[in-house]
């Protein structure tokens, strides 16, 4: 089974885009959804597979471009697609309603998005994870700017400012690791980077967390996050939370782990996580726009699984990826249910929940919130409780205090939307769901009830990617090994 | 006066100009980029400070006396030849570079006609 189908199809299909809108209304956004499926289908049959498969492109590696599926990137592209191939879904349900302007466009670019996203997760190559960097960036950008009001176009102009700066610390950091080390193929670099002066292990490292950060969305780089949220499009904010971000934090521990197998700057960065998380959950709890409190509490979550994955142990990178599923899940599901109530109400401030008459929508509102808390049965629970344990081996107290102080901040807002949500004295309108709408929805939080009671169903899967993704010498020896 | 170029032409001599010259130039874009309001010239200072870092990756990588690897001689002359493969990178990010460029003047153009600012400072459509 090949990798390349992963990028290869989704960008392929942004050309055939004028080819297909000939043949009628519907037929370009039923065949990207019927694509991604098949992604996602292709997908799924490379989970059993027994051990990495190294795409190889034209010369074999170190010289040449090679894509790497193992366990790990594997689980993340099986994540994306799925969650890309439900909000497509969905979107070809919303289209009927409140259709984008100009929906060719917003197709390729977010199946553009798919295929970079993607890209980052499979590429062994610096330059190449440039290269998707800039891609999912772009197609990010105009995502946010799509609506083409004055507030969306403020949102993509701040998003634009933050990319290109963002890229100029990151080829900064990928032409200095050229100059001294002579190579761009992650193997490689692996291997040589320990042997690089320590004055310029650490400012290659500070470009690093520098280009990734501000796409991590870490604190202090993360001040234009939420007027990105606000302005874009509730559909879009969606994406962004659960499939751009995730992409990114994967790819940086990827590299950091590789490069820094010692953990050298860990005690460093589980602050920064910590603190991230902390500042962005006291922030929220003032926020009174539903858009603005959930990207904080994305923020939030990204700063924890930030601290998580910082621990470099792998029972705290399986509690990371079990977050990372959690939340992508929890948060698209948020932003999906967003979306009913700003087409019916036509607006996003938080006393619109008090105004909702649709039990449906109340369920998976709740639910999706009890599980970016953390609690039981949920599949949140199972990432929280990981993670708090494994904070505990590694006896890092600090960063454990601070997290659990902002578990309780983000509980009180939460609690709060809840209270909204269950308030009996309120007039109440009927909110109208479809059926493609209530079934995604459903589909979205069956995952977080099923794996949440039984995480044994992905549990020995994702205990193997963890392995695998902090085992640096198969990962060189796979990637060097190919093609040989 | 020769003394002068013999001095110039040192390996060591030219890596410290292209690196004093392309952080001088960054600096000059981080300036621009800290002081400016007006959006097109924000996005310029962040092209000049783009273009620095091009400039010294492809002046660091660069040998003097050596030339560009074109093999249209039929092989004979296969030594001597400089690294291809920073041209081959600097040459993409010059045009993503440009394509962001491209993109963020026109995101720039859209907002001036919908509300007439250019000033970044006056972008205030989000509740703070």
């Amino acid at each position: 089974m090949s990798s390349i189908y992963f990028i290869a199809l989704p960008l392929l299909f942004g050309f055939a885009v004028p080819i297909l809108s000939r043949f009628g209304k519907n037929s370009v956004a039923y065949s990207s959804a019927i694509m991604q499926l098949a992604l996602l289908y292709l997908a799924y049959s490379m989970i059993s597979m027994p051990n990495s498969v190294v795409e190889v492109i034209a010369i074999n590696p170190p010289l040449g471009i090679s894509l790497v599926a193992n366990k790990v990137s594997v689980a993340f592209v099986l994540l994306f697609t799925l969650l890309m191939s439900l909000f497509s879904i969905y979107y070809l349900d919303i289209r009927r309603t409140k259709p984008y302007k100009d929906e060719n466009k917003f197709f390729i670019l977010i199946n553009m998005l798919l295929a970079s996203a993607i890209g980052l997760v499979l590429s062994s190559d610096i330059f190449n994870i440039y290269v998707f960097f800039e891609i999912a960036g772009i197609s990010a950008y105009i995502l946010s700017a799509y609506e083409g009001s004055a507030k969306a176009y403020e949102a993509g102009i701040k998003y634009l400012i933050t990319g290109m700066i963002a890229s100029i610390f990151l080829v900064f950091a990928i032409a200095l690791i050229y100059i001294h080390l002579g190579s761009l193929n992650l193997a490689v670099l692996s291997e040589r980077f320990m042997t690089l002066p320590s004055e310029m292990k650490l400012l290659i490292s500070m470009l690093l967390f520098i280009g990734f950060g501000f796409k991590v969305e870490i604190f202090p780089l993360n001040f234009w996050v939420t007027d990105v949220y606000e302005g874009s499009s509730t559909l879009v904010n969606g994406l962004f939370s659960s499939i751009v971000v995730k992409a990114y934090l994967f790819v940086f521990f990827h590299i950091f782990y590789l490069f820094i197998p010692s953990g050298e700057y860990g005690s460093f960065l589980v602050m920064v996580g910590a603190i991230t998380m902390i500042v962005a959950e006291t922030v929220a709890l003032k926020q009174t726009n539903l858009k603005r409190i959930f990207a904080y509490s994305s923020l939030g979550q990204i700063g924890f699984i930030f601290s998580t994955l910082t621990l470099e142990s792998s029972s705290a990178v399986t509690a990371a990826i079990f977050i990372v599923i959690a939340h992508s899940i929890a948060k698209l599901a948020i932003f999906l249910t967003i979306t009913i109530i700003e087409h019916s109400s036509g607006s996003v401030d938080i006393s619109t929940l008090r105004h909702i008459k649709s039990p449906f929508v109340v369920t998976i509102f709740i639910v999706a919130m009890v599980s970016l808390l953390g609690l039981p049965p949920l599949l949140g629970f199972t990432g929280k409780f990981l993670s708090l344990k494994s904070f505990a081996v590694s006896a890092e107290f600090l960063p454990l205090t601070i997290i659990i102080i902002a578990s309780v901040i983000e509980s009180v807002y939460y609690f709060k939307l809840v209270g909204l949500l269950l308030d009996r004295e309120s007039e109440r309108k009927p909110l109208p769901t479809s059926l493609i709408q209530k079934s995604i929805l459903s589909l979205l939080i069956l995952i977080l009830v099923v794996v949440g009671v039984a995480p044994w169903i992905i549990s020995p899967y994702i205990d193997q990617a963890s392995h695998m993704m902090l085992d640096n010498s198969l990962y060189i020896s796979t990637l060097l090994g190919a093609g040989k | 006066m020769s003394d002068i170029f013999t001095y110039l032409n040192q390996k060591e001599v030219i890596d410290s100009i292209v690196l004093i010259g392309s952080m001088a130039l960054f600096f000059v874009g981080l300036f621009g980029l800290l002081s400016q309001k007006h959006i097109i010239k924000i996005f310029i200072s962040i092209s000049i400070m783009e273009i620095s870092i091009f400039l010294l990756f492809v002046g660091s990588t660069f040998v003097k006396g050596y030339t560009a690897p074109i093999l249209g001689d039929g092989f004979e002359k296969f030594v001597g030849m400089n690294d291809p493969i920073p041209h081959a990178m600097i040459l993409t990010a010059i045009v993503i570079g440009m394509a962001v460029f491209a993109l963020g003047m026109s995101f720039a153009i859209e907002y001036y006609k919908l509300t007439g600012i250019t000033d970044i400072d006056k972008m205030r459509e989000m509740r703070r």
